[in-house]
């Protein structure tokens, strides 16, 4: 080749490694989140709180992370299936009924049992509908109820792609129309199986679940909740704890003393605080007043108090120990464990015991962080490598980018979808489970409107509309700033909660103009 | 080259839409080595003729030999399966995505199952770029997304696409078409530099006369559906092409037509 073209055929500059990091499309939404981040740590801080430290604050203390967090990754995993769909052409606006109709599913299973029953018409005595029972399943595990409602929701996400993909429908209007059938469904599902014998319609709520994640298995007594074994006979609890070998008994009550060391600490610093306070403020009364020998007697009494006597902590007892034992008992429904449980409990232990993770009593402030998280990151990591990594991920981006061309090429554009579509409803099913095994119910308004978030979320991350662009660190980026930009408000007593929508608004805006402009300096502008 | 046998053959190429005859008996013979320009004003038939060749349509009646034995295509990909590869207008490509991406799509080189096995990036960049590098078109960056490409360039990768996927018949759709002149060079280059691989015959289906002369081996000019002349530059006179072009009527009438 000749320099001329040359010239011509390679206009594009060598980056280096920082100018490639600025130009990743991620980088816009990465730094507002940590904006984000950090006005919510700065704001939430308390008032009379004389500290800098960001993690002091109500929104980034180990409570604040925790519940924070649970918002960001339910959001976080509808917001992937979303967006998936969204790179690869098309939209699903079904998601929120979807979370509906699974919880009812998964509630209604778990409460009522599984049958498969065959309708008919009896024309025995007059004319009554009769059902023929195939098979019955009284009680449903968690995890064969989340089986169960996955069978349901696959089968509705693939119906609705196979619409689209055969008809050529907008999944716009395909997708709309599933919004309100299945929230339909959900609720003439409740009306119809969720009634006690008693009522002729059902309640729309499912709210007296046991705690399935809390099941343990006692020996010797059987499966029984945690908190109701904590509450047993303590001469039954007691005969528990000659089982315990010296070296667990050794380390739960270290444990436990230094718990209870600090919360005796934290109770001896706030009857400090209150006696001086007190004092202190009957001192000024008495110079106003000009009392002086009031002043010196109180000066003295001062002087007590800011030399009292530090509670004495509570002793541990052998109760105690068994009781912590039972609290690490292993669940026996480890999938309701898994999506309602905690994880890193043994991280937040830790920073429990170097003083972090405290409340104002002195007591361990979170458990750990919910399993939502955990499930939210591991569904990202796979999305992450099929996106990106394999072929399928090429496949989803040429389905969007150019239909045309990628069935030109022989890409199966009509089954990516498919497969998009399901996986948004595999996603909404996921959202509702770790909803259900968290709080035990289900009722029939849940999942409203999470569709327009999960969207919004997945725009905000840098996912173009029409479809081609976009990824999933990007989407986890607009799920953590829709997030905390949902909570952050509340945090901050002097603004009014409701500003969230309108700072989303904005963000949503910019965040689709600038969507739009990196797409149109990368297609040259067409 | 003519001592050589055709790579492809087309005889007496019939083909009907209801009551509208598209093609009425087309003959053509295409060798390896060789550009063979199909010249022809719009409604003439080149669109029906290559969709027949890339196995979009199916014909009416008619044969058609690929390297002498005679095939029947059901659908495109049975066309590429015999070393037919098509070059549409649009190109086929994701302007959002890299060149790599682009190169193999729908063919990627993966480890491990279908569809979810991983992309063996190194190897498809570095294949992506040689490729283009035979055809004459240095990419320094096959990371780049297509659409910070030149037109000439994306012409370039799915020509490039084509023939390494195995296409032995290369027909290019309007390739200079809806672009700038110094890129339209640019394309007429990369034809030739395919050509001179010497064993892929090249369908070139053009408006534009000078193009044509400038890189063909050999022409076809067709007019409503038939075969209005043939022949090497050599054997035409430009006055013929230019009367060819206008699907046979004299450009003299014609001139002097407007001039009443």
């Amino acid at each position: 080749m000749n320099s001329n073209s040359r010239a011509e055929s390679d206009r594009l500059k060598k980056r280096n490694w920082f100018i490639e990091i600025l130009q990743r499309p991620e980088i816009g939404p990465f730094g507002v989140m940590l904006l984000l981040i950090l006005a919510l740590g700065f704001f939430s801080i308390p008032e009379n709180a004389n500290t800098w430290n960001l993690f002091e604050g109500e929104g980034l203390n180990a409570l604040g992370i925790r519940n924070n967090l649970r918002i960001i990754a339910q959001l976080g995993i509808i917001a992937l299936g979303a967006g998936l769909l969204i790179i690869a052409g098309e939209f699903d606006l079904s998601i929120g009924s979807m979370i509906g109709f699974a919880g009812m599913c998964m509630a209604i299973t778990l409460k009522w049992g599984f049958h498969i029953v065959i309708p008919y018409i009896s024309f025995t005595n007059g004319i009554s509908v009769e059902k023929f029972v195939i098979a019955s399943f009284n009680n449903v595990t968690p995890l064969a109820a989340v089986f169960i409602t996955l069978c349901f929701t696959l089968f509705f996400g693939w119906l609705m792609g196979l619409i689209v993909v055969k008809t050529g429908l907008a999944s716009f209007i395909v997708s709309l129309s599933f919004l309100f059938f299945l929230r339909g469904l959900t609720e003439v599902c409740y009306r119809a199986f969720n009634k006690a014998p008693d009522q002729t319609a059902g309640s729309t709520q499912v709210s007296d679940l046991p705690d399935f994640k809390n099941i343990v298995n006692l020996p010797e007594y059987g499966e029984i909740g945690r908190v109701a074994a904590k509450r047993l006979d303590p001469e039954i609890l007691l005969r528990y704890y000659e089982k315990l070998s010296p070296d667990q008994i050794a380390a739960f009550s270290q444990k436990l003393s230094m718990a209870f060391e600090r919360v005796a600490a934290k109770k001896t610093e706030i009857l400090m605080n209150k006696n001086i306070s007190n004092i202190e403020r009957e001192i000024n009364n008495a110079k106003e007043a000009g009392n002086t020998d009031l002043v010196t007697t109180l000066q003295s009494r001062l002087l007590d108090a800011q030399n009292m006597a530090p509670v004495v902590p509570k002793d541990v007892t052998n109760l105690d120990i068994v009781k912590a034992w039972i609290d690490t008992l292993p669940s026996e429904r480890p999938a309701a464990d898994f999506f309602g449980g905690n994880v890193l409990e043994g991280m937040f232990e830790w920073l429990y015991q170097i003083g972090w993770n405290v409340n104002n009593y002195g007591n361990k402030f979170a458990p750990g962080l919910y399993n939502a998280v955990f499930l939210w990151i591991l569904i990202a990591i796979v999305a992450w490598i099929v996106l990106s990594k394999t072929q399928a991920g090429n496949w989803i981006y040429s389905t969007g980018g150019n239909l045309n061309a990628a069935k030109a090429n022989g890409v199966p554009t009509g089954k990516v979808k498919i497969s998009l579509f399901m996986f948004s409803a595999f996603c909404a099913t996921m959202f509702a489970a770790t909803q259900v095994f968290e709080t035990n119910t289900a009722d029939a308004a849940k999942g409203v409107l999470k569709e327009l978030e999960a969207i919004a979320a997945a725009v905000i991350g840098g996912v173009v509309l029409t479809g081609g662009f976009g990824t999933v660190l990007g989407i986890m980026f607009g799920s953590i700033i829709f997030g905390i930009a949902s909570v952050a408000f509340f945090y901050i007593p002097y603004v009014d909660g409701s500003f969230y929508r309108i700072f989303l608004g904005a963000v949503l805006l910019i965040a689709a103009l600038t969507n739009e402009n990196i797409r149109k300096r990368i297609t040259g502008g067409i | 080259m003519s001592n050589l046998d055709p790579l492809v053959k087309i005889e007496n190429l019939k083909k009907n839409f209801g009551n509208f005859t598209a093609l009425n008996g087309v003959s053509l013979e295409v060798f390896p080595g060789e550009v063979h320009a199909l010249l022809g004003d719009n409604g003439a038939g080149k669109s029906t003729l290559i969709k027949i060749l890339s196995g979009v349509y199916q014909p009416t009646s008619g044969k058609i030999f690929v390297e002498g034995s005679e095939v029947k295509f059901s659908s495109p990909r049975d066309a590429s399966n015999v070393g037919i590869g098509t070059v549409y207008q649009d190109l086929a490509l994701n302007a959002l995505t890299s060149m790599t991406r682009n190169f193999f799509l729908g063919r990627e080189q993966i480890i491990g199952p279908p569809p979810f096995g991983i992309l063996k990036s190194k190897e498809m960049n570095k294949i992506a770029v040689e490729e283009m590098k035979k055809i004459g078109i240095f990419i320094s960056d096959p990371e780049q997304a297509v659409g910070t490409m030149s037109g000439g360039q994306r012409q370039t990768l799915a020509i490039a696409r084509a023939i390494y996927f195995g296409a032995k018949v290369l027909i290019l759709d309007e390739p200079t078409s809806a672009l700038g002149q110094k890129q339209q060079m640019e394309v007429l280059k990369t034809i030739l530099k395919v050509r001179d691989l010497g064993n892929i015959a090249i369908i070139l289906i053009t408006h534009n006369e000078i193009h044509a002369r400038l890189v063909a081996d050999r022409f076809t000019f067709l007019s409503l559906g038939e075969v209005i002349g043939t022949g090497t530059p050599d054997d035409l006179k430009d006055s013929d092409i230019k009367r060819l072009m206008a699907g046979g009527a004299e450009i003299g009438d014609l001139a002097a037509e407007l001039k009443r």
